[in-house]
């Protein structure tokens, strides 16, 4: 649906972002999980065709961002950070304006107006003007003007910034709601959101790509494969012999004795369960065990290890300083 | 484009600031009408129009401050250049919705020749003529004044920078006479010109030798023509300056002179202008 290549974007002598790629496959719910000023918002501006990139290319159905801006911005509805919302208008009005420059039928407007005041549940509101209207509110009109005109994409910078936790709840299930009948790509710097909406994450940090997958896989991939903390009764000797003898059993990785307690982090492959087998085994072999644990890497901690790991491992001291520039510059934007 | 204007036009008038506009035009203009025309006893109602030029001062930059600096102040243009609606029609929706603004108080001000001529028998061919030309003058601060507005988010360094140019070239006419006399003037102003050019190009090819030489090259040639014809230079000087004075062009209407010239002069800077308003929202998109 969208094909994003070598995407770069240069403010100055700073990269916002730097040789971007990704591919957007129809129907899903994709979430964009950075830090501030990690490229969220520029690489959707740039996918919407509001700035352009210093080099790169975005393709959406099939249409070049430059070489056809028309028809690719008719597939996409975007709500930028701030909603795009003129306050001396109804939100009627304005989704008639939205669905008139997609270059709606008055009829077919007129009908579908109706539909995406129902669905965003601002029809109560669908008379008042604009700027008397609550933040949340606003957000859902800056919504249903995405929805207008039945975009195939529809592109969400931080819809849930700003509002109370019962509005988050709603914006989010309306998300999933939209996303079995269009693309939706959103961006986050919350983590749960993104675990809890999308069906693909990619994880920006500074200007790069650093993951991508389904919220399982990453958590999945990233750890490597799982691992497994036992504590049994009896010497280190035994409980490693019985340990090492369970089929399909990984390195152990760690392994230490207290008070006549062995405890043992084992790797376990990934996609297997097998507590039971260890503590059969141990059981049998007179060990009895008194504690096991899974320990999986929470999404979470993917995200801080891979945007910490980012700044911390690869660049130096110096360059941390543009990236607090950055975040100014991209509010000035 | 029709969507476009339609929202721009109801945008003025569901607040005073179309009312106000318009009351302003119309004020100010049946003031003249009724000191020049009715107490004074002229039939020629240009006289009128070219007393009521400097209404443009006002009126043009309070119209045009709010068409792109406010949409950008309120990210509200997002929804514009990231909707399938090109550039050109987006800023043609706006002028048309400014024009329109500007032509309902010309249109009402267009009865007073009909007035006149109740009072005697003459020609209003002159009148009318007068009045088209007094639009196209309208037509070209218009697309000035959408132009500086497209360059900043800020509404009042819109009105103050549209304000100061009209200004400007209001007085040109003027300035022009002082600057007759050498054409060592002449050359020092072309000197400072050049100079700026060399300026704009080193700095948008990011190389200083590019605009070294390009100033070294023009100072040169204005040297030359320094020294072989100073006379041609002071005449460029001027005609320069002629080209800048937005307001001259009109006075042929006002001298009973259906000027082609005006016209094509007027067409030209509006087309110009509106063209750099959207060089100016494409280079927002490269900055």
């Amino acid at each position: 649906m969208i094909q994003v290549e070598r995407l770069t974007k240069r403010y100055g002598n700073h990269f916002a972002i730097e040789d971007l790629s990704f591919t957007v496959e129809e129907g899903k719910i994709y979430g964009l999980l950075g830090p501030n000023g990690a490229g969220k918002s520029t690489t959707m501006n740039i996918i919407t065709g509001y700035i352009s990139a210093t080099s790169g290319t975005v393709a959406v159905d099939g249409h070049d961002i430059l070489e056809e801006p028309s028809a690719a911005r008719a597939c996409i509805g975007y709500l930028p950070e701030i909603p795009p919302l003129y306050m001396d208008m109804t939100p009627r009005e304005y989704l008639n304006f939205a669905g008139e420059l997609k270059g709606m039928k008055k009829a077919a407007r007129k009908e579908q107006i109706q539909r995406v005041m129902d669905r965003t549940g601002i029809t109560e509101m669908a008379d008042r003007l604009i700027k008397h209207l609550s933040k949340g509110y606003k957000q859902r009109v800056g919504l249903a003007g995405a929805l207008m005109g039945s975009p195939k994409v529809i592109i969400l910078d931080e819809p849930t910034v700003g509002l109370d936790p019962a509005q988050v709840i709603g914006i989010r299930e309306l998300i999933r709601d939209l996303g079995r009948t269009h693309t939706v790509i959103l961006s986050s710097h919350i983590l749960s959101e993104v675990q809890a909406v999308c069906d693909q994450v990619l994880i920006i940090s500074a200007g790069h790509l650093a993951a991508q997958g389904t919220p399982e896989e990453l958590s999945e991939r990233l750890s490597g494969k799982s691992a497994l903390n036992i504590t049994a009764l009896g010497d280190l000797e035994k409980v490693r012999s019985i340990v090492e003898s369970v089929g399909q059993i990984g390195k152990i990785l760690e392994a230490h004795e207290q008070n006549g307690e062995t405890s043992l982090k084992v790797e376990i492959p990934a996609g297997r369960d097998l507590r039971a087998e260890l503590s059969a085994a141990l059981a049998g072999a007179g060990c009895p065990v008194t504690a096991l644990a899974t320990e999986t890497l929470s999404l979470e901690d993917i995200f801080l290890q891979l945007t910490e790991g980012e700044t911390a491992a690869g660049q130096p001291e110096a360059e941390k300083e543009p990236e607090a520039n950055e975040q100014g510059e991209e509010k000035e934007e | 484009m029709i969507a476009i204007y339609k929202r721009e036009l109801k945008s003025f008038y569901s607040g005073m600031m179309g009312y106000l506009l318009d009351a302003f035009f119309i004020l100010v203009g049946g003031l003249y009408f009724t000191a020049v025309n009715l107490q004074g006893g002229y039939s020629y109602f240009t006289y009128t129009l070219y007393n009521t030029c400097f209404v443009f001062l006002i009126f043009v930059p309070v119209l045009t401050m709010r068409s792109f600096a406010e949409e950008r102040h309120n990210k509200t243009d997002q929804l514009l250049l990231t909707s399938p609606v090109s550039l050109g029609r987006i800023v043609m929706g706006k002028y048309l919705a400014l024009m329109t603004v500007f032509v309902v108080p010309l249109a009402v001000l267009s009865i007073c020749p009909l007035l006149l001529k109740m009072g005697g028998d003459f020609s209003n061919l002159s009148n009318y003529s007068a009045i088209f030309g007094y639009f196209l003058l309208g037509a070209a601060c218009i697309a000035i004044g959408m132009f500086i507005s497209s360059l900043t988010e800020n509404q009042i360094i819109a009105v103050l920078g549209t304000f100061a140019i009209l200004l400007l070239t209001y007085l040109m006419s003027g300035i022009r006479t002082l600057f007759t006399t050498g054409s060592s003037l002449a050359l020092i102003v072309f000197a400072v010109l050049l100079l700026v050019i060399s300026l704009l190009v080193g700095l948008n090819s990011k190389s200083l030798s590019l605009g070294c030489m390009v100033f070294v090259i023009g100072g040169a040639v204005l040297l030359v023509l320094f020294k072989v014809r100073s006379a041609a230079l002071t005449t460029a000087f001027s005609a320069l300056l002629g080209y800048l004075s937005v307001f001259d062009p009109f006075q042929n209407f006002v001298g009973d002179l259906f000027s082609i010239t005006a016209i094509v002069y007027y067409l030209s800077v509006a087309g110009l202008f509106l063209f750099l308003t959207g060089q100016s929202l494409e280079k927002r998109r490269w900055n």
